[in-house]
C-alpha cells in the first residue's frame, strides 16, 4: 500500500540521514519535497463544544516531507478566538492538557499524530457551536514551512477527555 | 488528502529498526514484518488473499449489490431522532459517506475507537437506502418518486414491528465478521447524534473460497437460490435494476425490497425428496426444473407427465415466481440468517431476502401477488419483516451520498 510504503520510506530516510551513508531523496517517493502533509485530520465535537464560547481539539497526522525542521507553532480559525498547540501531560494523578511551549518540532521525514489524549491543536473562545457532521476550517502556522489551511470534518469521540489546567497568570 | 494513515505509522516505527515491511497491500503487512523470507511471504498473501479484496465505492451505483454474495452481512435500520432536520440529515450522510470511503479501503474511520481493526477490506460494501417516512419526516415528500410507499399487506405476512421499517438502511456486508463488525460499530456511532438503531438483522452466505463463483447459492431449506437473476454487468442487469429516469437524486439509484421471511424447516423436513422437489418445482440434488437436466435450462410449465399430470405442478414455486413478462423482473440477492435453535429444537432460521428492482409495483407485485395466490411454499415459511428503500445513487469524490435530496 502506498501509505504503509511511504512511510516505511520515512523511516529509512530517517535512519538513512543517521548514518549518513546515502541521499534520503533517492529512497522516497516523494513528488513535493517542500511540502508538509497533513492526513485523517478531524476536530471534536463534545458538551464543550457545542456552545458559543466553547473550545475544541483538532487532530491530524502531519508529515514533514521538507529538508529541515519544522516546528508546527500555532494556527488560525475563523470559528475560534484562540488557536494554541497543546499537549496532554500528568498533573496530580490525573491525565491534564496545556499548552506546548514553543510548539511542536517535526524533524524531515517525520510523522507527528495528534490524537485525543496526546498532543493536538486547541481552539478556543468557539464563535459558534460545532456539531457532529460540521465541516470547519483552520490554518497550521509551521515554522520553516508554509502554513496550511484545512477544512475537516467534526466528529464525536468518547476518547481523551481531559481536564484543562489554564495557564498561570 | 490521507498519505499516511496511523497504521502505517506503526508499521513505519517497526521498519526503522530493522524489520522489513512486506508488499502485501493490506495490514497482513503486519503480521509479515518479523520475517524476510519470500516463501513465507507468498504463503501469506495465499492465507490473506480474501481480505484484500475489495468493492470500489465510487461510482454510479453504490456498491453492495451489482457483486457476488459476501460471507456476512448486517441490515441495520435506523429511525431519526425527533430533532433531526434536513440540515443535520445532510452533516450525517456526510459522516456516512466519509466512514464508507475509508472503511471500504480497509481502512479506519476518522476518530476510531479501534484504528487496529481496520486490517483490510475483505469484500466490505456499505449501502445506503432511505424509506417514504424518511423523505415525510425531514419535508421532502416533493421529492419521492412515484408508487414510493411500504408494501401492501399480503395474506401469507406475519410481519413483526422489530423487523420492519426504518427510516434508513445501512446495508453491511463483508467477506470477514470482524471487518464487518467493525464497520457496524463505526457506523452506527456516528450515526448516534442523528438516528436510533431499529434493528440489526444478522445473516451470511457461503464463506470465500467455498463456492465457485458465479455458483447461485442455497438457502437453508437446500433449494438453489437465485437461479433466474440478470446477470451481473449487462444491459438485462441495468434495465432491471438501475434508475435512469425520475427524480434526479435517484438517477443511478434503485428501489429495494427487503423481506425477512422465515423458514418452518422442522415441517418442511418432514416431507420427503420427491414432495420438496413438487413444492420447488425443482430438483434438489442440481437445482434443474423439472423435468430438465441443469440448473440453468429454461423451465417447461407445459410438459406433462406419463399420467397428464403437469411436471411443475401448479402450485409450484417456480411457477408461481416465474415472470412471463419481461418488464416484470428483479434482481434478488438473499442472505440466510439463523438464530439458533430453540429448547423445543426448533432451528430459528431464515432468509433476509433482498430485492432490487427500478419500480416495486411493476416489478416486484405482481410476482408477490402470484406468490400470495397459489404457491404451496408459503405453507413452511412466512415473511415477518417488510421494508421498502430507496437506494441511493453512487458518489463520485467529494460528494455526499444523497447530495441532490438535500440540495
Amino acid at each position: 500500500m502506498k501509505k504503509t510504503v511511504l512511510a516505511f520510506a520515512g523511516a529509512i530516510a530517517l535512519v538513512a540521514a543517521l548514518s549518513g551513508c546515502t541521499n534520503a531523496a533517492s529512497i522516497g517517493t516523494d513528488a513535493h519535497p517542500e511540502e508538509m502533509h497533513v492526513d485523517n485530520a478531524w476536530v471534536r465535537v463534545s458538551e464543550f463544544s457545542d456552545h458559543a464560547g466553547g473550545m475544541t481539539g483538532v487532530f491530524a497526522e502531519i508529515e514533514n516531507h521538507t529538508n529541515g525542521d519544522v516546528t508546527l507553532v500555532g494556527g488560525s480559525a475563523e470559528i475560534a478566538g484562540m488557536v494554541e498547540i497543546h499537549e496532554v501531560v500528568m498533573a496530580d494523578g490525573a491525565m491534564a492538557m496545556q499548552k506546548k511551549d514553543g510548539g511542536i518540532v517535526i524533524k524531515p521525514g517525520e510523522i507527528v499524530a495528534l490524537e485525543p489524549g496526546g498532543l493536538h491543536v486547541m481552539l478556543m473562545g468557539l464563535k459558534q457551536p460545532i456539531l457532529e457532521g460540521d465541516e470547519i476550517t483552520l490554518t497550521l502556522d509551521f515554522d520553516g514551512a508554509e502554513d496550511m489551511t484545512l477544512t475537516v470534518p467534526a466528529k464525536a469521540s468518547f476518547a481523551g477527555d481531559e481536564t484543562y489546567v489554564p495557564e498561570e497568570k | 488528502m490521507a498519505k499516511v494513515s496511523r497504521r502505517g505509522f506503526l508499521f513505519g516505527g517497526a521498519a526503522a529498526t530493522g524489520a522489513i515491511v512486506a508488499s502485501p497491500l493490506s495490514a497482513a503487512a503486519g503480521f509479515a514484518a518479523g520475517s524476510s523470507d519470500a516463501a513465507t511471504k507468498a504463503q501469506l498473501a495465499g492465507e490473506t488473499a480474501v481480505l484484500d479484496r475489495r468493492a470500489e465505492f465510487y461510482g454510479e451505483h453504490q456498491n453492495g449489490i451489482e457483486l457476488e454474495l459476501q460471507a456476512c452481512t448486517s441490515f441495520v435500520g435506523l429511525t431519526l431522532l425527533p430533532e433531526t432536520d434536513l440540515a443535520a440529515a445532510k452533516r450525517w450522510f456526510s459522516l456516512l459517506t466519509d466512514d464508507i470511503s475509508r472503511l471500504t479501503k480497509g481502512e479506519p474511520i476518522l476518530a476510531d475507537a479501534t484504528p487496529q481493526l481496520a486490517i483490510g477490506p475483505a469484500g466490505l460494501t456499505v449501502t445506503v437506502g432511505i424509506s417514504p417516512e424518511f423523505l415525510n419526516k425531514l419535508g421532502l415528500s416533493r421529492k419521492a418518486p412515484p408508487n414510493f410507499r411500504q408494501l401492501p399487506s399480503f395474506s401469507i405476512d406475519k410481519l413483526r414491528e422489530e423487523f420492519s421499517g426504518g427510516d434508513v438502511l445501512l446495508h453491511v456486508s463483508a467477506d470477514d465478521p470482524v471487518v464487518l463488525s467493525h464497520a457496524v460499530r463505526s457506523l452506527t456511532r456516528d450515526s448516534a447524534a442523528f438516528a436510533s438503531v431499529k434493528y440489526t438483522q444478522q445473516g451470511f452466505a457461503n464463506a470465500q473460497g467455498v463456492v465457485p463463483k458465479g455458483v447461485r447459492q442455497r438457502n437453508l431449506m437446500g433449494q438453489v437460490d437465485g437461479t433466474a437473476n440478470p446477470e451481473f454487468g449487462t444491459e438485462d442487469f441495468r434495465q432491471t435494476v438501475w434508475i435512469d429516469s425520475g427524480p434526479d437524486w435517484l438517477v443511478g439509484g434503485t428501489m429495494m425490497v427487503f423481506r425477512r421471511i422465515a423458514m418452518k424447516l422442522n415441517t418442511w423436513d418432514a416431507l420427503g425428496r420427491v414432495e420438496k422437489e413438487q413444492v420447488i418445482g425443482r430438483d434438489l440434488k442440481v437445482g434443474a426444473p423439472l423435468g430438465k437436466a441443469n440448473e440453468l435450462d429454461r423451465p417447461d410449465f407445459e410438459a406433462t407427465d406419463a399420467n397428464g399430470m403437469l411436471v411443475i405442478p401448479e402450485f409450484a414455486h417456480i411457477r408461481r415466481a416465474h415472470v412471463p413478462a419481461a418488464g416484470e423482473r428483479i434482481f434478488r440477492r438473499p442472505f440466510n440468517y439463523d438464530q439458533g435453535v430453540t429448547s423445543e429444537g426448533v432451528p430459528n432460521v431464515g432468509l433476509l431476502w433482498a430485492a432490487y428492482q427500478r419500480d416495486i409495483e411493476s416489478q416486484f407485485l405482481p410476482i408477490q401477488r402470484r406468490l400470495e395466490q397459489f404457491d404451496l411454499l408459503n405453507v413452511w415459511t412466512s415473511p415477518i419483516g417488510s421494508a421498502v428503500f430507496a437506494i441511493l445513487p453512487g458518489v463520485a469524490e467529494g460528494q455526499i451520498l444523497g447530495e441532490k435530496l438535500f440540495a
